[in-house]
C-alpha cells in the first residue's frame, strides 16, 4: 500500500500539485491513521494533507478519483505512459508487440543504432511468426510473460538494491541502468541468449529474437525509471546541476513543476541559436558589394568610388510548417517544440503550427498571441482527446496549407507515429515531401521501438527526407540548429 | 461551582471522525465531515490547521467550538497588519523592570557596601543584572502562553493573512517544534500538551508555502443547502421548518449571483432571527424586500436583487 500512496503522490505531482518531502511524510501518517478500507475517508483526509490551494485540490479530487478507481496496481498501469489503451497487448509499450517479421531495425540518420542490430534484424526477417520456445533464465520468463506490474515492481525493487536514490550526477544514468539490470538478473539472461543463439531450431530462434527484443525495451523502461527517480530528488540540488540535466531527460519525465525551468532554458537556448545564427548572416552579408550598382551612384562623383554599395541579399523567406501530435504524451514535446520556434521570430518569422490528435487545425495565431500554456490547453481542447489519426491529418493539411508547400518549405513533423492500426496515407506524405526542400519527421521514442505494434515510423520514414529521435533539449536544440543553418 | 462536571475526554470525544462531528455538534456548531475529519487529524498528528475559505464560513467559529468542546482554553491571536514579536510571542515588562532599578538605586550604598574597587563593584552589580531579564519580567502573549499551557490549549492565529509576510518566519519555527528561543532566558517547549493550533486566512494574500507545508489545509466553502439548513435548526430553533428551507433556498440563490459581496452563514442565522422576530411563517417578496438589508450590506447589490426579486424568489421556492 505504500507503494500505491507513493506512486499517488508521484501523480498528483505530474498533475502540478506540489508535494513536498515532509507531506509525503505526513500523508504516510494519515493513512495509517485513517486506514485503507473507507474509500472516502482516505480521500478526505488526504485532501487535507496534500492539496494546499484551490486548484490543487481540484487536481487532487481529479487524481484521487483516477488513481484509486480500481485495484492498487492500475497505479503501476497508470505510471507507464502508455499510449495504447485500447490494446489487449500485456506488455508495456516499450516492449512493443509487433508480428516479429514486420519488425525492423535502426537505419537512418538519427544515431544510436546498435552494432548488433543488423543481425537481428536479419534474423527476425528469416523467421516467420511460428511456435516459441519457453524461456528458461528467471527474467526471461518475467519478461516472456508480459505482466507489466510484475515488472515494474522487480524494477523498483532491483532499484532499492542497487540504493538507486544515492544516484548523485546525471552522467551515472547508464551506471545505474545497467546496475538495475544485472540486478534483475541479466547475467543470466545473457547466458541464456548465447545459448539460443547458438541453437538452430526454428521456436529457440524465435525466442532468441523476441527475447533480444523485450531486453532491449526493458533497457528503455529502466532508463526511464532511473530518470524519473532522479528529478524526483533533484529538488534540492543547485541549478546549474538541473539545468544540465533538465536539457538532457526526456521531456516526457519532467514533472510540470520543472516546466517552469524548461521555459527559462529554452528561452536562454533560442537567444543562443539566434545570435549566433544571426551572426552568421551578416558576415555573409557584408562581404559583398554590389558593383554595379556602385559605378552608377557614383558617377557624379566622377567615377570616385565615394559611396559604398552592398549587394542586398534577396531573402529567400525560408518557411517552417509545423504539424504537431498533441495526444496523450506527446503534448509535452509540442509544447517545447512549439514554445523553442517561436521564440525564435527573429531568425524563423515565418512558421506555421499545425495540431492534431484526431482532426489537424492551424494553431499559429494561437501561440503568436496567447501565452504559451494557454495556447498549449486551447490547443488541446480543439485537438486533443481523439483517437490519434495520422491519415487524416495530412488530409486535413493537405486541404489547409498542402497548395503553399514548395521549394523553401520545410516541414516538421513531431509525433510518435502511433496511428492505431488507421489508414497511414503515406502516398500524402510523399507528396509532401516532393513539393518541399526538406521534410523531417522527430520521433520522442527509441528507435527500436519504430515500427513496433502500431507504429507507422518505419514507413514513413522511407517518405522523408530525415528522420530523428528527439525526445529532450537537447535534441530539440541539435534539430532547430540544424534547421537555421539549412534555411539560411 | 459544580466540581464534579466529568471533564470530557479528549481521546473518547476524538476517537473517530464520527465522533467529533458529533460532538461538535452538540456544541451547535454543524459541520461537514471534511470539517471533522481536518479536527480529527490535527489531534492524532499534532499538526496545525490553516483553516481558508470566504469570510462567514465558520472558520474562526470553529476554534472556539473545538476549544469549548475539549474543555481547553483557548488562546486567541488576532493578526493584523504590523504585529509583532512583542505583541505575539512575549515582552518584557518595562514598568516592572523601572521599578525595581529604582529599588536598586536606593539600596546601592548596601549593595556596594564593602566592594573594593570598580571591578568587584561592577561584578556585585551585575549579578542584579539577571534578575531584570528572567521570567519574572517577562510578559508572555499569545504564543508563549499557549506553549506554556499545561493542560493544553487551543490557539487560534486569526486570519493570518492580515499580518506580515515577515511574522511567517516567526510562526515557521513555533509550528514546527512547538517551541520557542528566548535569547535572554532559552528554549521554552511546549509540555506534554501540544496545543491544537488553528490558523485562519481570508486570502488576501497567499500564505507562503513553508507556512503551508508545516499545516493541514482545510478550505471551507459555503455549505450546501442541507448543512446549512441544519446549521440554522441549530441556531434557531423555533424557526417554522417550511420558512427555513425558503430563506435557505433564497440565500442559496442569491450566493449564484454576482454580487459583491454574497451573504455568509451569519447573515443566514440573522435573516432567520429576524423573520422569526416578524412572526412569518412563509418567505414571500415584500418580506423579503423589507429585510434584504440584513443579508446583503451593499447598496448596490440590494438594488441588484431587488430588481430581479420575482425571478430569484420564485427559483428560490422552487428550489426549497
Ligand atoms: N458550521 C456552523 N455551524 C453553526 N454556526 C456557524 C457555522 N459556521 C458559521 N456559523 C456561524 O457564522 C458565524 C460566522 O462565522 P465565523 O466568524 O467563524 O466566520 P469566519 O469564517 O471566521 O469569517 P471571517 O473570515 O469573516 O472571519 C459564527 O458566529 C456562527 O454563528
Ligand atoms: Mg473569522
Amino acid at each position: 500500500m505504500e507503494r500505491t500512496l507513493a506512486n499517488f503522490i508521484r501523480a498528483l505531482r505530474m498533475a502540478d500539485v506540489r508535494v513536498s518531502t515532509s507531506e509525503t511524510l505526513d500523508a504516510f501518517r494519515t493513512a495509517e491513521i485513517t486506514g485503507w478500507r473507507d474509500r472516502t475517508a482516505l480521500k478526505e483526509a488526504l485532501a487535507l494533507t496534500l492539496p494546499k490551494t484551490a486548484d490543487e485540490k481540484d487536481a487532487y479530487d481529479a487524481c484521487f478519483e483516477q488513481f484509486f478507481r480500481f485495484d492498487d496496481f492500475r497505479s503501476e498501469a497508470a505510471e507507464a505512459d502508455s499510449q495504447q489503451d485500447e490494446s489487449e497487448q500485456e506488455s508495456s509499450p516499450q516492449s512493443g508487440d509487433g508480428e516479429p517479421g514486420a519488425e525492423g531495425q535502426a537505419q537512418g540518420d538519427g544515431g544510436g543504432g546498435q552494432s548488433s542490430g543488423s543481425d537481428v534484424e536479419e534474423l527476425e526477417e528469416l523467421i516467420q511468426p511460428g511456435e516459441m520456445s519457453e524461456a528458461r533464465s528467471e527474467l526471461g520468463q518475467m519478461l516472456m510473460g508480459g505482466d507489466a506490474s510484475q515488472l515494474s515492481l522487480a524494477i523498483a525493487n532491483a532499484a532499492r538494491e542497487t540504493k538507486l536514490e544515492e544516484i548523485k550526477v546525471f552522467t551515472q544514468k547508464g551506471l545505474f541502468t545497467r546496475r538495475i539490470m544485472e540486478a534483475m538478473g541479466l547475467a543470466e539472461l545473457q547466458q541464456e541468449l548465447e545459448e539460443l543463439g547458438a541453437s538452430n531450431t526454428l521456436p529457440e530462434q524465435r525466442l532468441n529474437a523476441e527475447l533480444r527484443r523485450r531486453r532491449d525495451g526493458l533497457r528503455e523502461q529502466i532508463r526511464d525509471y532511473v530518470e524519473r527517480q532522479f528529478l524526483l530528488h533533484a529538488d534540492a540540488r543547485g541549478d546549474r546541476l538541473r539545468e544540465e540535466m533538465l536539457r538532457k531527460v526526456k521531456l516526457s519525465n519532467v514533472e510540470v513543476r520543472n516546466f517552469r525551468h524548461l521555459r527559462m532554458l529554452v528561452q536562454k537556448m533560442a537567444k543562443q541559436l539566434a545570435t549566433a545564427h544571426s551572426r552568421r548572416r551578416k558576415v555573409t552579408k557584408r562581404g559583398q558589394l554590389n558593383v554595379p550598382k556602385m559605378l552608377r551612384r557614383n558617377m557624379r562623383h566622377g567615377g570616385e568610388m565615394v559611396e559604398l554599395a552592398w549587394k542586398s541579399t534577396k531573402i529567400d523567406r525560408p518557411k517552417v510548417y509545423a504539424i504537431c501530435d498533441v495526444s496523450g504524451s506527446m503534448t509535452t514535446y509540442a509544447r517545447f517544440m512549439l514554445m523553442l520556434l517561436y521564440s525564435l521570430e527573429e531568425v524563423l518569422p515565418n512558421v506555421r503550427a499545425f495540431a492534431f490528435s484526431s482532426d489537424l487545425g492551424e494553431v499559429t495565431d494561437l501561440f503568436r498571441r496567447e501565452d504559451i500554456d494557454d495556447a498549449i490547453a486551447m490547443t488541446l481542447k480543439d485537438f486533443g482527446g481523439g483517437s490519434t489519426d495520422y491519415g487524416q491529418a495530412f488530409e486535413d493539411f493537405e486541404r489547409l496549407a498542402g497548395r503553399d508547400l514548395d521549394h523553401r518549405s520545410t516541414l516538421i513533423i513531431l509525433g510518435d507515429a502511433r496511428n492505431n492500426y488507421g489508414q497511414a496515407q503515406t502516398e500524402l506524405l510523399r507528396g509532401f515531401r516532393d513539393r518541399s526542400k526538406r521534410v523531417i519527421w522527430l520521433n520522442p521514442e527509441p528507435e527500436m521501438a519504430w515500427g513496433s505494434g502500431d507504429s507507422e515510423m518505419r514507413r514513413y520514414q522511407a517518405h522523408v527526407h530525415q528522420a530523428n529521435v528527439c525526445n529532450s533539449l537537447v535534441h530539440l536544440e541539435r534539430v532547430v540548429s540544424g534547421l537555421l543553418r539549412a534555411v539560411s | 461551582m459544580n466540581e464534579a462536571a466529568p471533564r470530557p475526554d479528549p481521546a473518547k470525544l476524538i476517537a473517530s471522525v464520527d465522533s467529533v462531528r458529533a460532538a461538535l455538534q452538540t456544541e451547535r456548531y454543524i459541520c461537514s465531515s471534511q470539517i471533522a475529519t481536518a479536527v480529527y487529524l490535527a489531534w492524532h498528528l499534532g499538526k496545525p490547521i490553516l483553516v481558508e475559505g470566504p469570510p462567514g464560513v465558520g472558520k474562526t467559529e470553529l476554534a472556539k467550538t473545538t476549544a469549548r468542546m475539549l474543555d481547553l482554553p483557548l488562546i486567541r491571536l488576532q493578526c493584523y497588519e504590523g504585529l509583532d514579536e512583542a505583541k505575539a510571542l512575549y515582552e518584557w515588562k518595562y514598568g516592572k523592570q523601572l521599578l525595581y532599578i529604582q529599588v536598586l538605586k536606593e539600596q546601592l550604598g548596601e549593595i556596594l557596601q564593602g566592594a573594593v574597587g570598580l571591578k568587584a563593584s561592577v561584578s556585585r552589580l551585575h549579578e542584579f543584572g539577571d534578575i531584570f531579564f528572567s521570567e519574572e519580567f517577562l510578559e508572555p502573549r499569545p504564543l508563549l502562553r499557549a506553549l506554556r499551557e499545561e493542560g493544553g490549549s487551543v490557539l487560534l492565529i486569526d486570519e493570518v493573512d492580515k499580518a506580515d509576510q515577515e511574522f511567517e518566519s516567526l510562526l515557521l519555527e513555533m509550528l514546527s517544534d512547538f517551541q520557542v528561543s528566548i535569547p535572554e532566558i532559552g528554549t521554552i517547549k511546549a509540555g506534554a500538551h501540544k496545543p491544537l493550533v488553528f490558523l485562519t486566512s481570508n486570502n488576501t494574500r497567499e500564505i507562503s508555502d513553508a507556512l503551508k507545508r508545516r499545516c493541514l489545509h482545510l478550505y471551507i466553502p459555503f455549505p450546501e443547502a442541507k448543512l446549512e439548513q441544519e446549521i440554522i435548526r441549530a441556531r434557531v430553533p423555533d424557526i417554522p421548518e417550511e420558512l427555513r428551507r425558503q430563506l435557505v433556498a433564497f440565500v442559496q440563490e442569491l450566493r449564484e449571483l454576482d454580487l459583491k459581496k454574497v451573504p455568509a452563514i451569519s447573515e443566514t442565522i440573522d435573516w432567520a432571527r429576524t423573520l422569526m422576530l416578524l412572526h412569518s411563517e412563509a418567505l414571500e417578496a415584500d418580506l423579503i424586500k423589507d429585510t434584504l438589508n440584513v443579508i446583503l450590506k451593499f447598496q448596490d447589490d440590494i438594488e441588484t436583487v431587488e430588481a430581479e426579486l420575482y425571478s430569484i424568489t420564485g427559483r428560490a421556492l422552487k428550489r426549497g
